[in-house]
């Protein structure tokens, strides 16, 4: 269990990129109409940022 | 000297500066001691009426009868102010062990702060050595709150809640080990799986908006404003240890309400059993001592 819970917190910044950041991400979209670059979906869009922020914040262990 | 005398008769006539150091905390325990053991029952109704409010905004919201930009105005203040009705139960302010009303006491610190997402026990523990160790560098849980001016403050507080940052999760953690209590670390890990589950929840079902604004960002700028006002303003700059050197008095631009009311906070610090309320007339009645002891009190 402590192991578990251990691997949760390590791998946070990415579990809230996809859990939390990509859906925001895709609902923002949705709700100003904005439309994403090259077309993506809102929820594609969102991945997108999720991933490529999930991993800079995963690596570097900040956000900002 | 009688300790029913009022404050202003006990000081009356008295050369402060020819008191001997004994003599100089007598005083200051009888002023002390008329502020303590009155029951704070603004804290009380706050910490309750102030959970309620923000409790009812996800309703209110959800079913369109608040628009959001209002409900995230209003979780802000809730959740930037929830922290200080615990913060008098973690003093045992509103009744000790075994006083009748010690489920108030631990009711009421264990519910004010779920807007911010800490536990009570957690956030007692750490904060009792935060007393006992202020402005130390190893042992003082706050002292990742420490810089060189206002905004370096706000910029620190961001920068030490990033995940892999160190001086305040894992200072809070340590210092929970290091005092025995590795128990109330399962607390907070509850609170922050619980936390974060219900938010991913809220997300994926269609809510992430509410969910970024009536909670992750309120407790963000909430836990801003707390550690601005509680552990670094009146810290600050913070290089000295000691009962009399490691808090001061100071004057906020927003006020003493604005400043979470710790524009006294070296009373606090004295006595930590005086409620929130009565830390204002308590300083102005020991300033003359404060100042005997040559304490940071010249801004008020």
């Amino acid at each position: 269990m402590t192991y578990l819970i251990s691997k949760i917190f390590y791998f946070g910044p990415l579990i809230f990129a996809f859990g939390f950041v990509m859906p925001l991400t895709a609902q923002i979209l949705e709700q100003t109409g904005w439309n994403s670059p090259l077309g993506l979906t809102p929820l594609l869009a969102g991945f997108v940022l999720a991933a490529v922020w999930g991993t800079i914040a995963q690596i570097r262990g900040r956000w900002i | 000297m009688n300790i029913a005398h009022k404050p202003d008769e006990l000081l009356s006539g008295v050369e402060l500066s020819t008191l001997s150091d004994k003599e100089l905390m007598k005083l200051e325990r009888q002023i002390a001691e008329q502020h303590i053991g009155k029951t704070p029952w603004l804290a009380i109704v706050w910490g309750f009426s102030n959970l309620a409010v923000w409790l009812s905004l996800w309703p209110l919201v959800f079913f369109g009868v608040m628009p959001l930009w209002l409900g995230f105005l209003i979780a802000t203040v809730n959740v930037s102010i929830c922290y200080l009705p615990s913060h008098e139960a973690q003093h045992d302010i509103i009744a000790k062990p075994g006083e009748p009303l010690r489920w108030l006491n631990e009711m009421l610190g264990h519910l004010s702060t779920i807007p911010l997402a800490f536990p009570y026990r957690y956030l007692k523990v750490t904060h009792m050595e935060h007393h006992k160790n202020a402005n130390h560098p190893d042992l003082d849980p706050d002292y990742g709150t420490h810089a060189s001016n206002p905004l370096a403050a706000i910029w620190q507080s961001i920068k030490i809640r990033q995940p892999r940052m160190e001086g305040f999760t894992d200072s809070y953690a340590k210092t929970a080990q290091r005092v025995g209590r590795a128990d109330v670390i399962g607390d907070a890990v509850i609170y922050t799986l619980a936390f974060y589950s219900i938010l991913i929840g809220l997300a994926w079902s269609g809510h992430a908006l509410e969910a970024a604004l009536l909670w992750w960002l309120p407790r963000h700028i909430g836990l801003t404003y707390i550690q601005y006002y509680l552990s670094w303003a009146p810290h600050h700059p913070g290089t000295e240890t000691g009962r009399y050197k490691d808090t001061r008095s100071f004057k906020s631009l927003f006020g003493n309400i604005g400043s979470a009311g710790m524009q006294y906070h070296i009373v606090h610090h004295l006595h930590p059993r005086i409620p929130l309320y009565r830390t204002p007339r308590a300083y102005w009645e020991m300033k003359p001592i404060l100042e005997a002891r040559g304490c940071e009190v010249h801004e008020l």
